[in-house]
């Protein structure tokens, strides 16, 4: 349990972070590289949650298709 | 514990970065605002004076603060040490200055083109030239306030919060 609180912490720190920073490069005009950071924390949060659902799904495979 | 000082290092490394950067945006406009007052004392030196060049160097060399003060130093040396021309000592001067100075290309070439005159007229053409070189960095302060105004402050943020990212990326 300890690592999926973890996780969390981690999802909802990086989008502070890349909030924030699109905020401070969309006050100055940098709409472009605004938008770049967004899509790329976004990508890397959809991994992280990408791989947690694999494993989400090899358990459940674990439990009703036991050979 | 290991965990917690490197975090502590990029952290501070990269707020480091991000001051310096904003430094060198401030330090830009200020500088040449010295520039134009070092070209006011040399005018009036050559108008009201009648100081030769290497001497009215020296003298704004001990006005002026510490960047530009080398400039005018390593200019007036080349004059009484060295057989050169005025605009060859002008240009090496600069050149030589010039990368510990927080300006850019734009107020080097007009500088060079200022030193190409240096020299070569009677006073009132001189003066002439004092003020177009005057008016050219005035237009770069300008711009250089304006890149100020907009990215200092971005310029801070930015290097705190890339480090704080890398830290929850990397944690």
């Amino acid at each position: 349990m300890g690592l999926d609180v973890d996780i969390i912490f981690k999802i909802a720190g990086v989008g502070i972070v890349v909030a924030f920073l699109h905020t401070v490069l969309d006050q100055v005009g940098k709409k472009e590289y605004a938008q770049w950071v967004t899509l790329f924390g976004f990508i890397y949060i959809l991994f992280q949650v990408a791989s947690i659902v694999d494993e989400l799904f090899q358990k459940i495979k674990s439990v009703f298709l036991f050979q | 514990m290991i965990k917690l000082i490197g975090a502590m290092f990029i952290i501070i490394s990269t707020t480091w970065t991000g001051f310096e950067a904003s430094r060198h945006l401030s330090e830009r406009p200020k500088q040449l605002r010295q520039l134009k007052s070092a070209l006011q004392s040399l005018e009036a030196e050559i108008m009201y004076g009648h100081t030769p060049l290497h001497e009215a160097a020296r003298r704004l060399a001990s006005q002026l603060s510490k960047p530009l003060s080398w400039f005018f130093e390593s200019f007036a040396k080349k004059l009484t040490d060295t057989e050169t021309t005025v605009k060859d000592a002008w240009e090496l001067s600069l050149k030589e200055v010039w990368k510990l100075t927080a300006l850019k290309q734009a107020e080097f070439e007009v500088m060079k083109q200022f030193g190409e005159t240096l020299g070569r007229h009677d006073r009132h053409s001189q003066q002439k030239h004092i003020i177009l070189t005057l008016t050219h960095l005035e237009r770069e302060e300008a711009d250089a306030r304006d890149k100020q105004d907009k990215y200092e402050k971005m310029v801070k943020s930015l290097g705190f919060l890339t480090g704080l990212l890398l830290i929850i990326l990397l944690i």
